[in-house]
């Protein structure tokens, strides 16, 4: 078995996975990250894209509002290009009692959150597709953030610093010597080949895997509940600032413009296993309900696409009593493996939010420095990932800006996202993968409004005429791309999505006849 | 209120056919439709059967075994028999004669397709009869690197995993420097002699001995005959299309001949105009509303026949609370999962229960209660037809008898009359 040594070695290629990685690489620490499948696939990738500016919090959990208070100012800062600034507004639905506001205002004051309340008639003005019942509104610093281009800027950075990023490499055992964990065994998901790390320490940011992982190291009930919550996108901006309601957290409250859609979310469902998530017509209905409530006319709208996630929920009362000294947050919290179960060389972080990544980070990669001795200031409040290379705000229509130069000059793979066939070759090249779903994360190709009815043939195409992408792999790689597809669009297929879907089944399967493609066998399916 | 003796709705296949029958046989006929219909994204070519749910190889026993839930079981397989004759005969005739029509109903041709997936279908262009994967010659496949919709090396790969015979050449030609053309730039550029020229003397030197040549189907728009026989001549050996990803030309060529049947039979055809809903007087309807830009009309009608294709066309449409409707004239939809029930299986290629939905009819084509409305097409319950490779006969045979069927009842009111 062949062997890898790290002085560092984080699971996990998420949000936080990354996060650690840039913190630990940055801090001088040799880092190697190792992810099961690709980077954002979990939750980072399966959340509605909201970057808290704290409100959401400020009435229930005022720790987590300060954090996001923070957090969001800091983000905005150092990672400017994954962040729109679409602003947020609180509003008062007729379901939501008008004194809430009131509690909101003060619990905002107390926060340092900026937030001011306008005459419904002007927040009417800038969304003029709000519920027009809506009794009052606040502004507030909500912004939204694109969870792929974060996870893969901070895995840009750690590299650039020298941490390796391993995508596709599942932990399938921990190494124990003695009290200490000494690192893992890996299996390449792609080869099947396995591999073993040696690592002077090992950081858990697998979310709400990570009692999974725990176990694998011997370590029991580490209890982190996989919280699943639905997400619907919708194929229009509805809205171009973040609405949510003004009212105690609830499910359907939230609605926030991304990209070229919007995202309604979400619900807060346990699960018992982070790996099972279906989602049902009946929670669809639900959202649906709930949108109606924020925008009338809502479930006229076009529904592209619906998704679950989930969260990491931490419930551990041990953590409580041996850290009662430090200032826990109940938003996230660094397992202490040592203090908890006599176990050396291993943290785990638990709990927590996109938002607040960068303090995550921080604050596990502050318990390890404290375990190793060392003292290395954390730098990721002032140090941006990718250099100036990334250094505008992300703005609606900046692809399009870069784009029409260029329009009649090139191939156009994706009309929906306008991705050129440049651009594609380049992402497969970099990429180095044969999965059309990991190009579409890295290029939102296939995630318009055809959901890929088109450029998904292009792709494979283009995808097999360049690489070393054989007949087998492009057919298994294409029906993989369908039927991961499905899983999104089927418990939304109704007016103007159903008739899109019934085209490309016009398309795969009256034109092209993918049930009939020939097997890896080459016979015939 | 202007007065005709039947309002077509829709301009696919279906409606086409039924209305090019009609004005034929003598009627006074009004096409109505939103815009052009499905012919611009079919394949061109007339699949009559080719799963049920097993590889079809004799679609006429084959469709003759459906019972009457199905589409052909109500028209049975006399009558689908029938419209293939009258179409190849109508096409041959047409208005891009000699381009022609070849097969029929003993069996089905096996064509590649653009995935390069062999796809069972009865009735094809001249153009495309080449490309029958029965036969054993070994395949080239060419494409243009400019036409991202047809990628000729991952078809050519296809084929050889099912033991076939078969490489790719890719040439960098593109009409009118242009970097993005579709396969319609692509069709007008074949319809130029001096283009098909240049292709020729870039694929002579690369050819082998007993090779075919495929092409994507952009042989030519004006005139596919000149274009496909033009190749065939210059290169010295059989040439077929393989259909792309739409636009279709094939599907156009076929949807401007049944067009110019239909002007040349007295026929009108009105496009931008949306069926909204019916007039009616107890089971008959009397006259249609229709949305013509912005101005709406009445048009009143001895007839209907609805051909305004399935849930793809927005012939029908359900709501994000499960109720389906007919657009047009507001006729039941069958087959619709109620509210709570299951709609749609988990995976992808699974059997869907809502896949059949569609308008009930009986052997008359009549939804109950209907006396002087018929469905052809995709509107029609019953059906699966991108699974079965049934789409385009179904919508053949049913437009074609539609129009049958009311020239009969014409006939037998005039003499009661």
């Amino acid at each position: 078995v062949p062997n890898l040594q790290a002085e560092v070695l984080v699971i996990g290629g998420g949000a936080t996975g990354t996060g650690v990685a840039w913190d630990a690489a940055l801090r001088g620490f040799d880092v190697l990250l190792v992810e099961r499948a690709d980077l954002a696939e979990g939750t980072s990738g399966r959340f509605h894209g909201l970057l808290h500016s704290g409100g959401r919090y400020v009435v229930k959990d005022p720790v987590a509002a300060k954090e996001c208070v923070a957090e969001n100012a800091i983000l905005r800062r150092v990672i400017p290009d994954c962040i729109e600034d679409t602003g947020g507004l609180f509003v008062t639905t007729p379901d939501d009692d008008p004194a809430y506001g009131d509690r909101f205002l003060e619990a905002c004051r107390a926060c340092e959150l900026p937030a001011e309340e306008i005459d419904v008639a002007e927040a009417l003005r800038s969304e003029p597709r709000l519920n027009p019942g809506i009794r009052r509104a606040f502004t507030v610093p909500d912004a939204s953030i694109d969870g792929w281009k974060t996870v893969w800027a901070l895995a840009r950075g750690a590299s650039a610093h020298g941490a390796r990023v391993l995508p596709y490499h599942r932990v399938i055992g921990l190494h124990r010597d003695g009290d200490a964990v000494a690192g893992a065994r890996l299996r390449n998901e792609l080869t099947g080949e396995e591999l073993d790390v040696e690592a002077g320490f090992t950081l858990n940011a697998t979310g709400a895997w990570a009692a999974q992982l725990a176990r694998m190291g011997g370590i029991e009930d580490v209890d982190v509940v996989p919280g699943k919550g639905i997400m619907i996108a919708m194929n229009h901006r509805l809205v171009n600032t973040v609405i949510n309601r003004c009212t105690m957290p609830a499910d359907g409250d939230i609605l926030v413009p991304i990209r070229t859609v919007s995202v309604i979310g979400t619900t807060d469902i346990r699960a018992a296993d982070p790996d099972e998530i279906p989602v049902t017509q009946a929670e669809v209905d639900q959202m649906l309900d709930d949108g109606e409530r924020l925008v009338p006319g809502f479930r006229e709208a076009r529904a592209l696409r619906v998704w679950a996630g989930v969260r990491p929920l931490f419930q551990d009362a041990r953590v409580g009593e041996v850290k009662e000294t430090r200032d826990v947050s109940r938003s996230h919290a660094v397992v202490d493996h040592r203090e908890r179960d006599g176990v050396e060389g291993l943290l785990t972080m638990s709990g927590g939010k996109l938002t607040t990544l960068r303090l995550m980070a921080q604050d596990i990669v502050d318990a390890m420095c404290a375990q190793l001795g060392t003292d290395r200031p954390c730098r990721t409040r002032e140090i941006r990932p990718l250099g100036d290379e990334e250094s505008q705000p992300y703005r609606l229509g900046s692809r399009l800006s870069r784009r029409e130069a260029t329009l009649q000059e090139e191939q156009i793979v994706c009309e929906c996202e306008l991705i050129g066939r440049r651009r594609l070759e380049e992402a497969m090249r970099r990429r180095g993968t044969a999965n059309l779903d990991d190009i579409r994360r890295s290029l939102r190709l296939g995630m318009g409004p055809c959901q890929g009815g088109f450029c998904i043939y292009r792709a494979t195409g283009i995808l097999h005429g360049i690489g070393d992408l054989d007949g087998a792999q492009a057919a298994a790689s294409l029906r993989g791309f369908l039927e991961e597809r499905w899983k999104g669009v089927w418990p939304i297929l109704y007016g103007d999505q159903l008739r899109q879907a019934r085209l490309d089944d016009w398309i795969f399967q009256g034109l092209l006849d993918v049930e009939h493609l020939p097997d890896e066998q080459g016979q015939p399916a | 209120v202007s007065h005709h003796d039947v309002v077509v709705i829709g301009t696919g296949l279906a409606g086409l056919s039924a209305a090019v029958r009609l004005a034929e046989g003598g009627a006074r006929v009004l096409v109505l439709a939103k815009g052009v219909g499905a012919t611009h994204l079919s394949a061109g070519t007339i699949d009559v059967l080719g799963y049920a749910p097993e590889r079809v190889e004799h679609p006429g026993e084959a469709l003759a075994r459906l019972g009457d839930g199905h589409p052909y079981g109500l028209v049975g397989a006399a009558a689908v028999a029938a419209s293939v004759e009258w179409f190849k005969a109508l096409v041959a005739d047409g208005s891009l004669g000699p381009y022609a029509y070849h097969g029929g109903l003993d069996e089905n041709l096996l064509l590649s397709t653009a995935l390069g997936v062999p796809r069972p279908s009865a009735v094809v262009p001249e153009t495309m009869r080449g490309g029958d994967l029965r036969r054993d010659a070994p395949l080239l496949v060419v494409g243009f690197r400019g036409l991202k919709d047809f990628h000729p090396a991952l078809l050519a790969e296809m084929l050889r995993r099912t033991g076939r015979t078969a490489r790719a050449v890719e040439l960098d030609l593109v009409p009118e420097d242009r970097a993005d053309v579709n396969s319609l730039g692509y069709a007008r550029a074949f319809d130029d002699p001096s283009f098909r020229a240049e292709v020729t003397a870039q694929l002579l030197g690369r050819l082998r001995v007993d090779e075919r040549v495929g092409f994507p189907a952009v042989l030519g728009i004006a005139d596919p005959h000149g274009a496909w026989s033009d190749l065939e001549r210059r290169l010295a050996r059989p040439v077929f299309e393989v259909p792309t990803l739409p636009p279709s030309v094939p599907g156009m060529r076929l949807f401007a001949i049944l067009r110019d049947a239909l002007r040349r039979a007295g026929g009108r055809l009105i496009l931008n105009a949306v069926v909204t809903g019916a007039e009616r007087e107890e089971a008959r309807v009397s006259a249609v509303r229709v949305r013509v830009g912005l101005r709406e009309e009445r048009r009143g009608c001895d007839w209907v026949v609805l051909a305004s294709g399935g849930f793809a066309s927005g012939g029908l449409e359900l709501d994000s609370r499960w109720t389906a409707r007919e657009t047009a004239l507001g006729l039941p939809v069958a087959g619709v999962p109620a509210p709570g029930e299951e709609r749609f299986a988990p995976g992808y290629l699974d059997d869907h229960p809502i896949a059949r939905a569609g308008v009930a009819v009986g052997s008359d084509l009549r939804p109950e209660g209907h006396e002087n409305v018929l469905v052809a097409g995709a509107t029609l319950a019953g059906a699966e037809p991108w699974r079965e490779k049934s789409g385009d006969g179904i919508s053949l045979a049913t437009g074609h008898r539609a129009a049958e069927l009311v020239l009969a009842g014409a006939r037998s009111l005039a003499a009661a009359g």
